[in-house]
């Protein structure tokens, strides 16, 4: 066996210094009823090669995605990894060895996630980051129980235009806590305010709300906040598609108090939804609250500047059933490839990048609205995600689009039931189209 | 070494741009200024050479599987193969979007749903959801089908049994479901102690956690009594498979009794650790449980011969992630288990108990473990021989590491009579006898090093880039992100940015 290295005859000699005839008699503890006693069932093992032609197969029955742009986005974004960002990834030192415990073999790792944290904290404007929960929904999940050991306060309020699968992960995750959800409407694509105002009392812990939101629309954060903070609630800030925050305004300078966001756009390709990565992003007098490793600088014993992991006692490894979380094994490398891509991108990319996208989406609902197809029965603010209405039949469209070697837009209705929403379609739009694309995919869908 | 920050210089980039940048549309014209940022965010400006060579460097810093021996203990640090990642990059899985129609994801589905059969076999297991991402997500999923269905019973069950070597994750996630954590004590042989379980085992209580072997390596003889216990009382037994790499092709934890499993696709199934992960979590149940997995599970059209997303139903716990799975980390375990068959899977437990038995044989007399017995595919011992000449286990693991070896596990199980100076080390299947000869031979140097020069053991590691670490002011004075040290910057003082190594 390949990857076995030792020889039947090594084990042999192995099985007498340590003093048994036979590898039966290591596992005579094991109980001759529950031993199998059988092969297990299984094809037979295959060749490298035989192994490749089969699952390269397997993949063959996919579509040709990599020439298929997506014009849907809805939680998961496809953006340009650069080639630099991709070798990078592929050096072994970074994704053969665990979790840093020992800080003087890890000093790669332990950077590179400071270094994130770094990054993050500037884009949020937020003090304290913790590098990863596994995605955007887990991390808003224990972001709401976070604010729950802070307020001690019984009541989350939900913006119902907070991603669908994010707000069944909260539930999930709240449902053993005895925990009252109360979902916002919405109105015009953007979450009611006036609802909030009425939801909102003295047992609210947090109020959670997508910016952009699921239908790509942009939130008056600093109001909502505002309105949060008379009643003494937190106000928390789901950030999926965290390419905006090239552009958009920082959470911390409209004073939220936690911020959930999803760093797939920072480098990691879209794998069918996983594995992504998520930071959650705070304040400094919460940190004794916050789930999941952080990492923090200090020095070695020759006063070198040397990092690793730190604030250790809230951790399920130390405090077991007393800790902020369970969570162990998170998503550090995807860590590592946000480090790297906002490394690349830098202050000007990142800024350029984010415009591309807000520049492009923008270009293509004009182009799909001259068309006289469509129409916007809602105008509002958004990044590279907007919501449009079609006056023909979406299964047509759809097909028209696969055929085009594009994934058409969500079809709203999948999520909402409102009447209203019926023939909406959900466009992302992101920098990887090109102007000729654009013009091609309007003039496709005005005929 | 300097970050990446301290790197910047005004003027410098590394991305492209196409010259096409649609600058007729005008941020003013849709968005209101109030929320754009009046500055550009400040990160850094550097050149494409400048990255390549920053992070070529950090991971020279960083000591991985593919460096040698990596012992960690319940960690399965064994060789990830190349193959496996290369499947998982194929470009038609890589860009496939989550919400694609099923008819263009047949062939991800088809990884999914072949995947969920083989773990079936593996386990003994009726039905695996793909969805946790990691080990203890994958324990919060599995305690929370438990709970569910006791509530879907009209049975309020609110206490969790956890031996006391389990990992902190196990109590960790039964807390987060709201249970009432109970610790079972181990018995003199280490593993659970039937008279404690049998006390305990009420008809409050939804069942037992148990990792086996257990987190020192010992399977549990007791396994059957076990079972009738909790199951006598209506429990339900779930099995951490941290562990498993002991035990494939020769015991199944379904046929053992267990009502629920989790694997760790990143330790067993070979899927690389990824300094940190993502791994996967993968939980598999009994048929009585399927109705409370999350939702959805990937199922086949006989008719049409199509693969599908099923909803689970109205008992379903309801997603505990966004979307359906780490499925990168799914092609690269059934490639894996394809790559092996039966007898392959078989001979790597093989392969892994008797390297621990090896090692647990040849070291005892130098680390003195606790009991006397085989070993499953990990061995504990521990450091305190050498306590009276000042020389503590994290000594022994630092000096390791001038050898060119990672330290096994240090500190864990906590239990008695393992409180103090454990180290617990696994040789995975991967690691050939010379490999362990030399640990070994590296091992008992240490121990005589220990009595006669411990000053190099205390002082060690002295061939690392850095040496050990003031962890106490990490803690004292939290320095989390560069800004945090622009701002001390002189009460620093640091004698050397630059690591050369």
């Amino acid at each position: 066996m390949r990857y076995i290295p030792s020889t039947e005859e090594q084990q042999r000699e192995m099985l007498k210094e340590i003093g048994v005839s036979s590898f039966e008699e290591l596992i005579a503890s094991i109980p001759e009823k529950v031993r199998l006693k059988r092969k297990l069932n299984l094809p037979p093992a295959l060749s490298e090669h035989e192994l490749e032609e089969k699952i390269v197969h397997i993949a063959q029955k996919n579509a040709d995605f990599y020439n298929i742009k997506p014009l849907i986005g809805a939680g998961a974004y496809r953006h340009f990894i650069p080639e630099a960002a991709k070798a990078l990834m592929q050096r072994e030192e970074f994704w053969t060895c665990y979790t840093p415990y020992q800080p003087e073999l890890s000093q790669g790792t332990l950077q590179a996630i400071f270094e994130f944290q770094s990054h993050i904290s500037r884009l949020t404007k937020m003090e304290v980051v913790i590098p990863s929960i596994f995605d955007g929904a887990s991390a808003t999940a224990e972001a709401a129980l976070m604010s729950i050991r802070l307020t001690h306060k019984e009541k989350i309020i939900i913006s119902s235009l907070l991603h669908p699968h994010y707000r069944e992960t909260v539930k999930t995750y709240l449902e053993p806590h005895n925990i009252k959800i109360v979902e916002l409407p919405f109105q015009n694509c953007l979450t009611s305010v006036d609802m909030l105002k009425q939801a909102l009392d003295n047992n609210t812990a947090a109020v959670i709300i997508q910016s952009p939101n699921f239908l790509g629309g942009i939130e008056d954060i600093e109001e909502v906040t505002k309105i949060t903070h008379q009643d003494g609630a937190l106000l928390i800030q789901v950030i999926i598609e965290a390419m905006s925050l090239g552009l958009l305004k920082a959470p911390g300078n409209m004073n939220v108090d936690i911020v959930a966001g999803s760093t797939q756009s920072y480098g990691l390709d879209l794998h069918l939804g996983g594995p992504y990565n998520a930071f959650l992003a705070t304040k400094k007098s919460y940190i004794r609250q916050l789930p999941g490793r952080i990492v923090g600088e200090t020095k070695d014993k020759n006063g070198k500047r040397a990092f690793v992991m730190t604030l250790r006692a809230r951790e399920q490894d130390i405090r077991r059933e007393k800790a902020t979380s369970n969570i162990c094994t998170n998503h550090n490398l995807n860590v590592m490839a946000g480090n790297i891509y906002l490394s690349l991108l830098g202050t000007e990319g990142l800024y350029q990048y984010s415009l591309l996208n807000f520049r492009k989406a923008h270009y293509l609902e004009k182009e799909l609205l001259k068309s006289g197809k469509f129409s916007n029965t809602f105008t509002y603010p958004y990044f590279n995600e907007f919501l449009i209405s079609y006056q023909g039949d979406i299964k047509e469209l759809q097909e028209k689009l696969v055929d085009n070697n594009f994934i058409p837009p969500l079809s709203i209705v999948q999520f909402y039931s409102e009447e209203e929403l019926k023939q909406c379609l959900l466009f992302a739009v992101t920098e990887i189209f090109s102007r000729e694309e654009l013009n091609y995919i309007s003039n496709l869908l005005s005929r | 070494m300097k970050l990446i920050f301290e790197k910047s210089f005004p003027g410098r980039i590394a991305f492209s741009l196409p010259s096409d940048s649609f600058d007729e549309i005008k941020l003013e014209d849709s968005l209101p200024a109030k929320y754009l940022e009046k500055d550009k965010k400040q990160l850094t400006e550097v050149s494409e050479v400048d990255v390549i060579r920053h992070f070529t460097k950090l991971s020279k810093f960083n000591y991985g599987v593919d460096n040698g021996l990596y012992p960690l203990g319940s960690c399965t640090m064994k060789y990830n193969p190349r193959i496996n990642e290369k499947m998982a990059g194929l470009p038609n899985f890589v860009y496939a979007h989550p919400f694609s129609f099923p008819e263009m994801i047949q062939g991800s589905l088809e990884v999914m749903y072949k995947l969920n059969q083989l773990l079936c076999e593996i386990t003994g297991m009726d039905q695996y959801t793909m969805a946790p991402a990691s080990g203890a997500h994958g324990e919060l999923t599995g305690v929370l089908v438990m709970r569910k269905y006791f509530l879907d019973h009209g049975e309020k069950r609110h206490k969790m049994l956890i031996p006391d070597s389990a990992h902190g994750t196990n109590p960790a996630s039964a807390a987060m479901a709201e249970f009432e954590v109970i610790e079972i004590k181990s018995n003199e042989k280490g593993t659970v102690d039937l008279g404690s379980l049998s006390q305990a085992m009420d008809s409050e209580t939804v069942g037992l956690m148990l990792t086996n072997p257990n987190t020192v390596g010992f399977y549990d003889e007791g396994i059957e009594t076990v079972q009738n216990i909790i199951h006598d009382k209506g429990g339900l037994l779930y099995y951490d498979g941290a562990n498993l790499n002991a035990s494939l092709g020769i015991s199944r934890p379904g046929d053992a009794g267990f009502d629920v499993v989790h694997l760790n696709l990143h330790k067993t199934f070979s899927t690389p650790h990824g300094g940190g992960g993502p791994g996967s979590g993968v939980v598999g149940v009994k048929s009585k449980l399927i109705p409370y997995l999350p939702t959805p599970l990937v199922d086949l059209d006989q008719n049409t011969g199509k693969y599908f997303f099923k909803e689970v139903g109205k008992k379903s716990i309801g997603m505990v992630r966004s979307f359906w799975g780490n499925f990168s980390v799914l092609v690269k375990t059934l490639v894996w288990i394809l790559s092996l068959g039966s007898d392959g899977l078989y001979q790597c437990s093989r392969a892994s108990v008797i390297n621990a038995n090896y090692i647990l044989a040849k070291l005892r007399e130098y680390y003195k473990p606790a009991y006397d017995r085989y070993c499953g595919h990990e061995c504990t011992l521990t450091g305190r021989e050498y306590k009276k000449y000042g020389i503590k286990t994290l000594d022994i693991a630092k000096r390791l590491m001038d050898y060119g070896f990672h330290p096994p596990t240090i500190y864990f199980p906590h239990f008695e009579p393992y409180a103090d100076e454990t180290i617990m080390i696994e040789p995975p299947e991967s690691e050939g006898k010379e490999v362990l000869d030399d640990f070994i031979k590296t091992m008992i140097v240490i121990s005589k090093e220990a009595i006669e020069n411990p000053e190099l053991l205390t002082s060690a590691p002295h061939r690392t880039p850095i040496s050990r670490t003031d962890d106490a002011m990490a803690v004292r004075r939290p320095i989390l992100t560069y800004d945090d040290e622009l701002i001390l910057k002189d009460e620093l003082n640091y004698q050397e940015k630059d690591i050369n190594f």
